[in-house]
């Protein structure tokens, strides 16, 4: 692949230093809202 | 509605609409009417890209699923986040780098002609089906409040968005998105809040909890396996496929991230999806289950699509109807009665009392539903619509009857603001592929940008009134939120299979490509037709076929269907 090819950078994001980490951290917030709804739905019904 | 919601709605989509064109002044070239010139931030994305999904049917729909079946749909969203983090590692990368105006583009880059046009032709199709389901729900609103047809105001509902759409480009769609799901969020807090109100003095919020809770409609979570319901593993496996599909490979969804300024703008535009999208179908669901507390002390209306009440309640039908009137009355009145000891012996800590009042609250909801469901057969016997049901006036009703002045226009202008911006953005969609996709690349390949520009137009009016055309299927579908995932759903996971062997498998050729497409949707079809299983997993059956029969005829008849040149060159 050329430069031209590979266009426009892909630049880290603004926080968490990288994507990685920015996407295990959406895969955690997403166990934890499950976690809670299980709780929710158990202690309500 | 009162002179005020009438005012109030009025200046919501006068502001809305002029926004929206004074937004897409610039956009006089093909490139910004479909891309908006590659300028949007990553905030104008995500709120775009929610507000596409989060259309009329998200408010009017979902409210009254979560009433008659409770808060378990939240589950079909928990893949949706899995499918975020993916398509931000893969998707966008290779999208923006490749350039294209649609997602199906690619596909030619990578295989061959057919399979782009075979994607861009499945896209159109379903699409143009779910577009005209979006279409039809926010009619619903005016039928309502109007007491018309549903097919009258599905026309005047569906001329009005044809004549904004065409004249906005994306650009005006996203920055309008973006004003309205600013609009839906404080709709949404206004709605419970006020729902939590009008509840009586002596119920509080966590005596409401339990309410809710003991009738099933705080099911958030099942944990069972099982392939034909909602739980927590068809949520998360199903709906994660379901999201990569939506997400990764409907125009309408991969136009919004196109738009980005930059990769990483369009990847945190996805992430904030992913983490704003599960609580807000929450809180949308947790609504219904607060307005059915509410009607545990208010009757509600025996059906609650007042057109077919009253035609029900007519005098050549009375005969038929008082019983039933009668014996909901009755089960209301137990029901109501068993509550209230509900909460009385929840307070007072007396255990076998509490178990007693759940037995005979539980007992009278199921007499409450029977009585429903033999009004709404009764529709049905009288010439009403077969296949009836009022799911989607649930909230409607509940809003119009009991809201303050004011606040009605408000929640009323929000789905109406909604609705306009999902059938617009998804129109739009359909005209980019069928001009770019179809149009320029096999009828006419060389024409000025303005010529494109007048064609994309023509094809945003045209593929507005196939929509119109399609609405009155909706009426017979029953919840119109399950209806356009079971749409969608039919198609989508031959589209992700052959985006994933795009991305994945490089020694996969364009004839093994476009058969395997062939032989997902013949496999999601049988499944349909054939099987009881959730539409959640036909992604996963579509995908996984496609996927299958590529490999097998790739490796099988390598002749037949050979690598890419790339490859054998």
């Amino acid at each position: 692949m050329d430069a031209e090819q590979r266009g426009p950078r892909d630049e880290p994001p603004p926080f968490l230093k990288t994507w990685k980490r920015l996407y295990a951290a959406v895969l955690v917030y997403l166990a934890l809202l499950i976690a809670l709804f299980y709780w929710f739905t158990r202690h309500f019904s | 509605m009162r002179p005020l919601d009438w005012a109030v709605l009025a200046a919501s989509l006068v502001v809305i609409v002029a926004y929206g064109i004074w937004r897409s002044r610039g956009s006089n070239t093909m490139e910004s009417y479909l891309l908006a010139g590659k300028t949007m931030p990553w905030y104008a994305m995500a709120l775009s890209i929610m507000a596409t999904q989060a259309s009329a049917i998200t408010f009017i729909s979902t409210t009254g699923q979560s009433y008659v079946d409770g808060m378990r749909f939240v589950q079909f969203y928990f893949g949706l986040p899995l499918a975020m983090v993916i398509l931000s590692a893969t998707a966008v990368p290779i999208f923006h780098r490749a350039k294209v105006y649609t997602a199906y583009e690619y596909l030619e880059t990578r295989f061959d002609p057919k399979t782009r046009a075979l994607a861009s032709v499945i896209f159109l199709l379903q699409r143009g089906l779910s577009v005209g389901l979006t279409i039809y729900a926010p009619a619903i609103v005016l039928s309502v409040i109007l007491g018309w047809r549903d097919s009258v105001t599905t026309v005047i509902m569906g001329c009005t968005v044809i004549v904004y759409t065409v004249l906005g480009g994306i650009k005006a769609v996203t920055w309008t998105d973006v004003q309205q799901m600013l609009i839906i969020f404080f709709g949404l807090v206004v709605s419970l809040v006020t729902v939590l109100a009008l509840l009586p003095g002596d119920v509080g919020v966590v005596d409401a909890l339990y309410l809710a809770g003991a009738a099933g409609r705080l099911n958030a979570v099942d944990t069972s396996f099982d392939l034909g319901n909602y739980n927590v593993w068809s949520g998360l496996i199903g709906g994660a496929f379901l999201a990569l599909a939506y997400f990764g490979t409907d125009q309408s969804q991969v136009q919004r991230y196109l738009t980005g300024r930059s990769i990483g703008q369009s990847k945190l535009g996805l992430l904030f999806n992913a983490a704003a999208k599960v609580p807000m179908q929450f809180f949308i669901l947790f609504i219904g289950a607060m307005v059915f507390v509410f009607y545990l002390f208010t009757q509600p209306p025996l059906l609650f699509q007042q057109v077919e009440l009253q035609r029900i309640q007519a005098p050549e039908h009375r005969a038929r109807y008082e019983p039933i009137a009668t014996e909901y009355q009755a089960a209301f009145e137990a029901r109501r009665q068993a509550a209230l000891e509900l909460v009385q012996t929840r307070r007072s800590g007396d255990d076998a009392g509490y178990q007693g009042a759940a037995g005979r609250y539980r007992e009278a909801q199921r007499d409450l539903d029977e009585a429903r469901r033999r009004g709404m057969q009764l529709v049905e016997e009288t010439g009403g619509e077969q296949g009836f049901h009022d799911t989607n006036y649930i909230f409607l009703s509940f809003v119009t009857r009991y809201m303050p002045a004011g606040i009605v226009g408000l929640v009323i202008a929000v789905i109406f603001a909604a609705a306009m911006s999902s059938i617009s953005g998804e129109i739009n969609s359909l005209a980019t592929v069928s001009v770019v996709d179809i149009y320029k690349r096999h009828v006419r390949k060389e024409a000025t940008d303005r010529h494109y520009l007048m064609v994309s137009r023509l094809a945003t009016a045209f593929w507005g009134a196939y929509a119109v055309a399609f609405a009155g299927w909706g009426k017979t579908l029953g919840s119109l939120i399950v209806a356009v995932n079971v749409v969608g759903s039919l198609f989508y996971g031959s589209l992700l299979g052959v985006f994933v062997l795009a991305f994945f498998f490089k020694r996969v050729g364009g004839n093994a490509a476009f058969a395997g497409m062939l032989a997902g949707e013949a496999a999601i079809f049988a499944a349909f037709r054939f099987t009881g299983i959730s539409f959640l997993w036909y992604n996963v059956i579509g995908c996984v076929v496609v996927i299958a029969a590529a490999l097998a005829l790739s490796m099988g008849w390598p002749k037949a269907f050979p690598p890419p040149r790339k490859l054998t060159a």
